[in-house]
């Protein structure tokens, strides 16, 4: 397509461009005015800030953990891959969405069923698990789904005969196994990885009631208890070094893999490994994390909300209600949002179209503490009316939530097919007016799905609540942390298990939907 | 039919009227929600005035009121420190109170006379009974890091630095004992690896958890404890040590208000025989006018308010010990 008739298309093209410009504008801008200011600092200040000895702890503190839940959540989810996808295990596709479904719970309840549960006067006979030990437990618990989802995708479309070519020249299988399937399975995990890895750097809940000193936590610490707006935005910039660093790795690494078939024909289906007398240990090893990361966090979830005393049920009313207040317009808003962006990216492929797409998921990757914080400064400077408002954090949660609306969208939009579109066009409609009468029809079941991940995405949300909510306006997240925070385990037990139970159904209706199983 | 309408329309004529005279105060609130609420409900059903409350921090309540300047609709700050009210009073946000209002309180009156004191707490020494002996425990916080390293309690001591009435508590000792004395007690705490806690209810149940022996907290949250059952130690160092700080709260009119009759009916409700009872009995905080019954379990209201250093409560250097718990790396 020449220069000038791209440019020729530019006045049509208005109505998307527009919006999505617009939508990378909101994810770009707040971060460069953070960097702004805490450029801003005086010298001294800086010095003071950047040679603290507490940043190196908290690198440490970082890494370690970051590092310990990459291979827990690998120890759980390879086997867990594999038993349910080449075994002759009975059961499988039930195991699957059991195995999946920790997804719905939000670590902040996680942490809270542990403080919870465990302990003197706990429900179980444990130990308290709190710090690195629990932290790890719990992250890699509610994480692990992500790169279980992803290496069972992966040992799906394995070509088997590779494996048995490797077998045919001799190697034992395990070997085979480590020489052979293994290197095939590094995207899978790599992709795993590095969304594991942001909810690690971004999380903020789980660590700061398990008192792990993350840089999320000293974030919200130098915020919200010691004032300190210089430090904070240091520190998230530090925080946003990290994220950076997990996004160019996970794209240096991809680009040197080539793993896709070269022959011709279709790979054939792997014959299922027939476990014998392993099977009750099979069978164990699915059911650990499920007892885990399910039925102890509902069990100790319903047994606390069963002490909670009826009259405070109001309470839970209201929270349900300042949720769903944020999160019905902030996932309406995200695939409205989404709808442009994946329009221009599908149908108008170009470095620039690619770019904007990029800044939608970098809202995602960006932590959200970090993101909250950043428009705490840009509103109070740029958009004052805007500051400690509910459409303030409708629109935050949108730009964050976008890219999860993104994707089923963009599917959607790939299986419409071109022509239909451009009928329309030829009977004299604008791209606008082609797109709304007759693409937009056709997608809205991608466009429901991606506002469905987003709308479970925002009820769960905590720390960009927590910094942009308006003052007294609590939600589901806000009310469970806070109680919790004050160790008021019964209290917080309704509003948990409201959100443990919405995200489940939302969850499940999805895989159900995307037929994944 | 048309008669139907008819009455409709009167009956949300007067609706409307009603809900234009009906006042509604505006209130911000630095303290909880589940301490507020109650006592709010209690002076709507008996003075028919309405009451919106914005819950916050009084360092967010402080920067909002700044951000919306004279377009605020706030009526009221309730705040958990004198501190908070300092600041506000310092900055003009607050109006002149009349004499009937700062008559009441016993003590604490601020001399800007610009908010009322309307409870006070104080920091006391929880401790856990089975493992510690009342009388060996020592008479000055400054001397806690010596005794617990005689005890043999590294790592079973708890504290709350993010907390704002340890902040004020911190505050308190640079006041009293200058900055570099609270550093080197800072850093003899840091050298117990101390396990700090988000909140004060949080390192109390540690403490009824067996995780921890002791740790400096708020001494109505001992009484909560006590009153659900659980046996938890209660120590005050002796008269005028920095670890039975006084911990003012209370309340002020802002400039911005224009239901200034509401507002005063708020704050004197606030000190009245009820209005204090309900502190002392729900919350478990001392009261500050004469009459009211206090917990059997704390000490009468002069006993207590002798524990406490003189300082001027307006005026602590909360900012330098903000600096201080940063440099230390303890925030």
């Amino acid at each position: 397509m020449t220069r000038a008739r791209r440019l020729q298309q530019l006045p049509g093209l208005l109505p998307f461009l527009v919006p999505a410009l617009l939508t990378g504008g909101g994810v770009a801008l707040p971060l460069l005015y953070l960097a702004l200011r805490a450029l801003e600092a005086d010298p001294e200040t800086l010095r003071d800030i950047l040679l603290r000895p507490k940043n190196l702890e908290l690198v440490r503190n970082t890494l370690s953990l970051l590092l310990g839940v990459l291979l827990l959540t690998t120890l759980l989810a390879l086997p867990l891959a594999f038993l349910t996808t080449r075994t002759d295990l009975r059961g499988k596709r039930l195991f699957s969405i059991l195995l999946t479904l920790p997804l719905a719970i939000p670590g902040y309840v996680g942490a809270y069923v542990i403080l919870s549960a465990t302990g003197p006067g706990g429900i179980l006979p444990l130990p308290r698990l709190e710090g690195y030990w629990g932290a790890l437990l719990v992250l890699s618990l509610i994480t692990y789904p992500y790169l279980f989802l992803g290496l069972r995708a992966a040992f799906l479309g394995l070509d088997p005969s590779l494996e048995e070519a490797a077998r045919t020249l001799g190697l034992r299988p395990l070997r085979a196994f480590l020489q052979v399937v293994f290197p095939q399975l590094l995207p899978a995990l790599l992709s795993g990885y590095l969304v594991v890895g942001l909810h690690v750097l971004g999380d903020f809940g789980t660590v700061s009631l398990l008192r792990y000193e993350t840089f999320s936590y000293a974030i919200y610490l130098q915020y919200s208890a010691a004032f300190d707006r210089v430090y904070a935005a240091w520190l998230a910039l530090f925080l946003l070094l990290f994220t950076g660093g997990l996004l160019l790795l996970e794209g240096a690494f991809l680009r040197r893999l080539s793993l896709a078939r070269t022959g011709k024909g279709s790979g054939k289906r792997a014959r299922p490994l027939s476990l014998g007398r392993f099977t009750p240990w099979a069978y164990l090893l699915l059911l650990l994390p499920v007892l885990l990361a399910l039925v102890l966090p509902l069990y100790a979830l319903f047994h606390l909300a069963s002490r909670f005393p009826r009259e405070n049920l109001t309470g839970l009313w209201e929270a349900l209600s300042h949720s769903a207040m944020a999160a019905i317009p902030a996932s309406l808003l995200a695939v409205g949002m989404a709808l442009p962006i994946a329009y221009l990216a599908v149908r108008y492929p170009s470095p620039a179209s690619r770019f904007l797409e990029r800044l939608a998921y970098l809202g995602y990757a960006i932590p959200p503490l970090a993101f909250a914080l950043a428009w705490i400064f840009f509103s109070l400077k740029g958009l004052p009316l805007l500051y400690g408002t509910l459409p303030l954090l409708i629109l935050v949660l949108a730009f964050h939530f976008l890219a999860e609306g993104l994707g089923p969208v963009r599917g959607a939009l790939y299986q419409v097919p071109r022509r239909l579109e451009e009928a329309a066009r030829t009977l004299g409609d604008t791209p606008a007016r082609a797109f709304f009468r007759v693409t937009f029809p056709l997608l809205w079941r991608g466009a429901v799905a991606g506002g469905a991940l987003a709308f479970i995405g925002a009820v769960k949300e905590l720390p960009i609540t927590l910094l942009l909510a308006p003052m007294g306006y609590s939600t589901l997240s806000t009310r469970v942390f806070s109680y919790t925070q004050e160790a008021m385990f019964a209290e917080a037990a309704p509003f948990a298990l409201a959100i443990a139970l919405l995200s489940a159904a939302f969850v499940g209706v999805l895989l159900w939907s995307e037929r994944r199983f | 039919m048309q008669l139907r309408r008819f009455l409709t329309l009167i009956g949300l004529a007067a609706l409307g009227l009603a809900f234009a005279q009906q006042q509604t105060l505006t209130l911000y609130s630095g303290r909880g929600q589940s301490l507020v609420e109650p006592l709010v409900r209690q002076f709507q059903a008996e003075t028919g005035i309405r009451v919106q409350v914005r819950y916050g921090t009084d360092a967010q309540i402080l920067a909002a009121l700044q951000e919306e300047g004279s377009r605020s609709p706030a009526d009221v700050f309730w705040a958990n420190t004198a501190g908070a009210l300092g600041q506000a009073a310092s900055k003009g946000l607050l109006r002149p109170l009349g004499d009937t209002l700062l008559r009441q309180p016993l003590a604490f009156v601020p001399a800007s006379k610009a908010w009322v004191p309307v409870t006070v707490r104080l920091r006391v020494l929880a401790y856990n009974p089975q493992r510690l002996k009342p009388e060996e425990l020592p008479a000055s916080i400054l001397d806690l890091p010596r005794f617990a390293q005689e005890k043999g309690l590294v790592g079973r001591v708890g504290w709350t630095p993010t907390y704002s009435s340890f902040q004020d508590m911190v505050a308190g000792m640079i006041a009293l004992h200058g900055e570099s004395r609270t550093r080197e007690w800072l850093s003899a705490m840091k050298a117990l690896n101390p396990k700090s806690y988000a909140s004060n209810p949080a390192m109390l149940d540690a403490i009824r958890a067996g995780e921890i022996d002791l740790g400096s907290t708020n001494h109505y949250y001992v009484v909560r404890f006590r009153r659900a059952g659980y046996n938890l130690g209660l120590h005050y160092f002796r008269d005028g040590d920095a670890g039975n700080l006084a911990l003012v709260t209370g309340a002020g009119i802002l400039k911005t208000s224009k239901n200034l009759v509401a507002a005063n009916r708020f704050l004197t409700y606030l000190l009245s025989p009820k209005g204090q009872q309900y502190f002392a009995g729900a919350v478990g905080e001392y009261p500050l006018v004469k009459g009211v019954v206090a917990d059997a379990q704390l000490l009468p209201l002069e006993e207590a308010l002798g524990k406490s250093p003189k300082l001027d409560f307006e005026k602590l250097p909360l900012d330098q010990a903000l600096r201080l718990l940063r440099e230390l790396g303890i925030l």
